[in-house]
């Protein structure tokens, strides 16, 4: 067997049967089903600031419950309270978060709410309750007023990218699930590299690998076994997500109201195009990130150093992931478009991109040319002070020695 | 089976010259011991041999080749500071090595298999390192080390940290291989033990190789010799005295003892102190290993 295949064989068998992998997947499948429910279970089973009990003139209340229904929850309606209401009020009345008392003084409509969250009442309230105060003011019927204030939009997606709103919005979920799995799993399997490294460098174990494989294969060894675990770990959640949030969003989905209705992620489908290139995108930002990550490791001299250099490393994973929360939103904005293309920011933002708009497709081969690119620079480089750090001792190298060594 | 030629090899760290000009020639089946203080470079100079570090100029052969992947697979390695994965069991850990150096499943568990009953790890063997003594530790070591049959075995300080009974167990085990025809290079600072193992020696300080050879080319080339004379009475003090180059060395009173020249005839001498009187004892003393070593370094110093 080829040496670079006896080491990957190990390391891969060695990573798959730890503790701390199988610990991880189970954690982070958990975390899935979870972040997929979340919105659900609390709209079910917690206290909703959108939940109302309307008091007031019943022939008040019915038409308001009318107009209010496609934003907020109707608990209940009551004619009276008797008194000002207030927490111990709301937590008598179960989920409720606000109590909203109407009343008509000649053609205004008087409105009063008493709420948990008073941020959650903004513009949705006054806009669903406009054609009840038009009405008293112009004496026209709310059904009228509703039927002239109806305007017919439709909305088109260019580029066939979406057939509707709902198709974009599951796109939206999608890639937030994604770049969430793409997150943890660089996490988890790149700083599983860097306690490798460190293990073998700081019980000396590397020396005597090293006299049986080039540095440069041992580390490729190392990369494609975390890989390989990283990918296994990934399709576990995709799986565990899809399946479970199918089946949990239909066991919640009667008791939700429509305004909280849950994105549909399960069963997940995608079409294989967009597989293959989140498969790529997260390959070519786990190599960059673990070559990175080795390459620091077999810099240091203690095992107690591990902690303090990985901080800093961690920030342009948390940077990607967070840019690719506002490419979310905005996937066509100039710096989002630009992010797109910067290694190790890119696996994120340009994922999330395909995820949620249309991206031509020469800005998705620009952007994987420049950080496969960036990758095989960043495994040359690291490769250099892989070779170099293993066999250093004593004092870890300065910034200068390293920038010596990348210059060599 | 191979030559290890070593020619003019040198490598530096920085501004820190680790080996200056290290040459020297291991013949197949030898046992070279490479002595020297701390700091020296034998670690580097072992490091170079086995294709670990680069030479910055130099070159190492091995049977007339470079040293390549393929070579430095046959070759063995068991460094000073000793390194295992501690969760990884014994049996798998030897196993791993095996298969790094060529043994291919499933020889690599059967060789590990008779290792580990020869080294007496019969009931650690599925047990991490990890909780294994010191000692077993080494074991552990010593058959990753040794588990392909190497053709060449480089030992770094071999015997540090070893008590006495693992040290013998040691030393069986490096004799076998010897018995085998592998080629070892091993660095001791333990005269006694390189002496009693090796054919051939190489002291080394400030990055150079200062002495080189087998006991008899190395006493050979030493400038003087000792004599030892017993009593020590006037009589034959003044011969020795007399004696040309002779420079008396402080000992207890019973004894003569004179520093003299290499190429002093001591048969001649010895017929002088005979005519002079009494001889109890007369000795020539070549001198140890242990000598050569302290005055190569001292010249080096």
């Amino acid at each position: 067997m080829n040496v670079t295949a006896v080491v990957f064989t190990a390391e891969f068998m060695r990573r798959i049967k730890s503790r701390p992998f199988l610990i991880a997947t189970l954690i982070g499948a958990f975390s899935v089903v979870l972040l997929a429910f979340l919105p659900v279970l609390i709209a079910s089973i917690g206290v909703d600031s959108n939940r109302l009990i309307l008091v007031g003139d019943p022939r008040l209340t019915s038409v308001a419950a009318t107009l209010l229904a496609k934003d907020f929850s109707i608990e209940a309606t009551r004619p009276t309270l008797g008194g000002t209401p207030d927490a111990a009020y709301l937590d008598s009345h179960g989920k409720a978060g606000a109590v909203a008392m109407l009343s008509r003084e000649r053609t205004r409509l008087r409105v009063v709410i008493y709420a948990r969250d008073p941020t959650a009442f903004g513009g949705a309230f006054g806009r669903d309750l406009a054609p009840l105060q038009i009405g008293f003011s112009t004496g026209m019927s709310v059904a009228e007023i509703q039927r002239h204030a109806t305007v017919a939009v439709q909305v088109r997606g260019v580029g066939g990218r979406f057939r509707d709103a709902n198709a974009a919005n599951m796109a939206k979920g999608i890639a937030y699930l994604f770049i969430f799995l793409l997150y943890i799993a660089i996490l988890l399997n790149a700083q599983a590299i860097m306690a490798s490294v460190a293990e073998e460098k700081t019980s000396r174990i590397a020396e005597l690998l090293v006299a049986t494989i080039d540095p440069a294969r041992l580390l490729a060894a190392k990369v494609l076994a975390a890989a390989a675990c990283g990918a296994i770990q990934l399709a576990i959640w995709v799986a565990v997500g899809g399946s479970a949030g199918g089946a949990m969003v239909g066991l919640f989905a009667d008791n939700v109201p429509s305004s909280h209705a849950p994105i549909d992620i399960g069963p997940i489908s995608l079409p294989p195009g967009e597989v293959l290139l989140l498969l790529a995108f997260f390959l070519v930002g786990f190599f960059q990130y673990s070559v990175l990550y080795a390459a620091a490791a077999s810099l240091i001299t203690r095992t107690e150093d591990l902690g303090s250099l990985a901080g800093p490393l961690v920030i342009p994973v948390v940077f990607g992931f967070v840019l690719a929360q506002f490419g979310i939103q905005s996937p066509n904005s100039p710096a989002v478009a630009i992010f797109s293309y910067v290694p190790l920011l890119a696996p994120f933002v340009m994922f999330t991109r395909i995820a949620v708009t249309y991206v031509p497709a020469w800005q998705i081969a620009i952007s994987l040319v420049v950080n496969i690119a960036a990758a095989i620079a960043l495994a040359w480089l690291a490769g250099k002070v892989y070779r170099f750090g293993l066999l250093l001792y004593g004092r870890p190298p300065s910034l200068k020695q390293i920038a010596k060594i990348l210059r060599t | 089976m191979g030559t290890l030629i070593l020619s003019n090899v040198a490598r530096s760290f920085g501004d820190v010259v680790a080996a200056r000009d290290v040459s020297f020639t291991v013949p197949t089946g030898i046992s070279y011991g490479l002595l020297g203080p701390n700091g020296a470079g034998k670690t580097t100079t072992m490091r170079m041999i086995l294709g670990i570090l680069i030479p910055d100029s130099g070159a190492v052969t091995w049977d007339g080749a470079t040293i390549d992947f393929a070579i430095r697979r046959r070759f063995g390695y068991l460094p000073e500071e000793r390194g295992l994965y501690g969760k990884l069991k014994v049996r798998e850990q030897i196993a791993y090595f095996g298969r790094l150096h060529g043994i291919a499943r499933p020889d690599d568990a059967k060789r590990a298999a008779a290792w580990i009953e020869r080294l007496g790890l019969g009931e650690y063997a599925d047990r991490p390192c990890a909780e294994l003594s010191k000692g077993n530790q080494q074991k552990v070591q010593i058959a990753c080390a040794t588990l392909h049959e190497p053709e060449l075995l480089v030992l770094d300080e071999p015997f540090s940290g070893l008590d006495p009974v693992n040290a013998e167990m040691l030393f069986e085990v490096l004799r076998g291989l010897q018995r085998a025809g592998t080629t070892l290079i091993l660095s001791s600072h333990q005269m006694w033990q390189v002496e009693d193992l090796c054919k051939s020696f190489g002291i080394i300080a400030g990055g150079v190789v200062r002495a080189g050879g087998t006991l008899e080319e190395l006493r050979a080339a030493w400038p003087t010799r000792v004599v030892e004379v017993e009593p020590a009475g006037d009589a034959l003090r003044a011969v020795l005295d007399a004696t040309p180059g002779a420079r008396r060395l402080q000992r207890d009173g019973a004894t003569l003892a004179y520093e003299v020249p290499a190429d002093t005839d001591t048969a001649g001498l010895l017929r002088r102190l005979v005519t002079a009187g009494d001889v109890t004892r007369f000795e020539r003393v070549e001198p140890s290993l242990r000598d050569i070593y302290l005055r190569a370094i001292g010249t080096a110093a």
